[in-house]
């Protein structure tokens, strides 16, 4: 099956918070696919990497361009 | 000659909106599949404290006199025809068109959650499956009772932790406490997803023995083994659970499509509602993707500025999100932020319970009456902004 590119934009999320928008395209996307976000919630970034971390999922970019975070992550680690 | 509004949906954003509008300017016909109108907060009630208190009015006895309501649904939408059919084939025409259907709990996602659903209920969709979940935490008398996040976005925010707090208050009302372990999962990194309120929250739950398990995002349920199973293969075992659903938008069929995204919710301007690329139609509440909290406040906001608008006044969304999160013993916190402001550090105290209780005894009439209420809340949001309360809660 072809991997997709799944982009969140999760910009302007306060409230509950841009990490939810990526457990939500998580939901959707199987092993291979990459899944796009950009937030510009300061939270954001540790709890990307606290995601990574835990699920052990791919993190393969993490950068800031002019206070919008922007994680590139491949899904590797569903079962 | 008035200007013909078309509102889809009589909840809280669609009647709110057309009870703002006058009626010397404008035709205003709402539409509603269901006769009824329902205050969702109160499944919380029904469920963990088997409150039998009615939650539904006529959406007729709603709205202002002089205002057309048909109860049928709607099934497409044609936005560059400005047209709407409704259900059995009439065509209504429009010159503004406001989109308020809410959103909807979907059971197809997960593993094994319709049978879970019928099982043991849930606080997110009807009366019924909040009754059952009544009846499903009456007869646990020990064992592992677990409220899990199925998935985002669902409405209301706070309402997994809610219902968590007043099961983990039942359960030690009843004596039971050291025989039910109270578990909760979520998908995030902490127990509420938005840092701030985490930090109100979580000491609540430590200080009550609540066990959480996070970055869970549920795959599966398989109920012949009472496991809970995430993608990444973890388990979760319990003898009853609640899943919190997660929700999609719309099911009218709309064109263009490109207005949706994938899980139907309805692509808008955060400022203004404008569903992308119309200036004379709206989305609030609910049904929109805008990225604010699916709370009946943001449509009640979102209308206010909608019905402005279509009086000519640039009227612009701020964000603000008010949610009132009951966390047990009859504490209360709100949820409050804006699109400029993180979520205001709240501590828990029994004003924001009671604040939380008198806006649930007063909400029919809040709907019906806009002329009075909209100066009180007017007072209420200046002077709850979040970057004035930042200041004194840091």
């Amino acid at each position: 099956m072809p991997e997709n590119r799944l982009k969140v934009d999760a910009r302007g999320i306060a409230c509950p918070g841009p990490i939810t928008e990526l457990v939500k395209a998580y939901r959707n996307a199987k092993n291979g696919d990459i899944i796009e976000v950009m937030a510009t919630d300061p939270g954001f970034k540790p709890d990307v990497e606290a995601w990574i971390k835990r699920t052990g999922n791919q993190l393969l970019e993490l950068r800031e361009e002019g206070g919008t975070y922007v994680a590139v992550i491949k899904v590797t680690a569903k079962k | 000659m008035k200007k013909r509004v078309v509102v889809i949906g009589g909840g809280a954003g669609g009647a709110i909106l057309a009870n703002n509008l006058p009626l010397e300017d404008f035709e205003v016909t709402v539409v509603d599949r269901s006769p009824y109108h329902y205050y969702w907060p109160w499944l919380l009630y029904v469920a963990f404290r088997g409150s039998r208190r009615p939650m539904r009015r006529e959406i007729e006895s709603l709205l202002k006199p002089g205002i057309n309501f048909i109860q049928s649904g709607a099934q497409s939408v044609d936005l560059n025809n400005r047209k709407v059919v409704l259900e059995g084939g009439k065509t209504l025409d429009y010159d503004y068109l406001v989109i308020a259907t809410g959103s909807r709990p979907t059971y197809g996602q997960i593993g094994g959650h319709e049978k879970a659903v019928e099982k043991y209920g849930d606080y997110h969709s009807t009366v019924e499956n909040a009754e059952r979940v009544w009846k499903s935490i009456n007869s646990l008398k020990q064992g592992t009772f677990a409220v899990v996040v199925g998935g985002d976005p669902y409405r209301c925010p706070p309402s997994p932790l809610e219902g968590l707090f007043l099961a983990e208050e039942f359960f030690r009302s009843r004596g039971l406490r050291d025989r039910v372990r109270v578990v909760f999962a979520v998908p995030y990194p902490r127990p509420y997803p938005a840092e701030p309120m985490n930090e109100v929250v979580e000491p609540l739950l430590k200080e009550r023995g609540v066990e959480y398990i996070t970055f869970f995002t549920l795959d599966r349920i398989e109920d012949d083994r009472k496991v809970a199973v995430s993608m990444e293969g973890e388990e979760l075992k319990y003898d009853a659970l609640v899943v919190i659903p997660p929700h999609v938008g719309t099911d009218v069929k709309i064109s263009p499509e490109d207005v949706l995204t994938t899980d139907r919710f309805i692509q808008a301007d955060k400022y203004t509602n404008n569903i992308k690329g119309f200036d004379d139609a709206f989305v609030i509440g609910d049904a929109s993707a805008v990225p604010v909290a699916k709370t009946g406040v943001t449509a009640h906001l979102q209308a206010e500025v909608v019905a402005k608008r279509l009086q000519g006044e640039d009227a612009r969304n701020n964000g603000r999100t008010n949610c009132p999160f009951d966390l047990g013993y009859g504490l209360g916190t709100f949820v409050i932020s804006d699109y400029r402001n993180p979520v205001v550090k709240l501590p828990p105290s029994r004003f924001s319970h009671m604040a939380k209780m008198l806006f649930a005894a007063t909400y029919w009439d809040m709907v019906r009456y806009p002329e009075l209420w909209n100066p009180i809340f007017e007072a209420y949001f200046d002077a709850t902004e979040p970057a004035k309360l930042a200041r004194i809660y840091v």
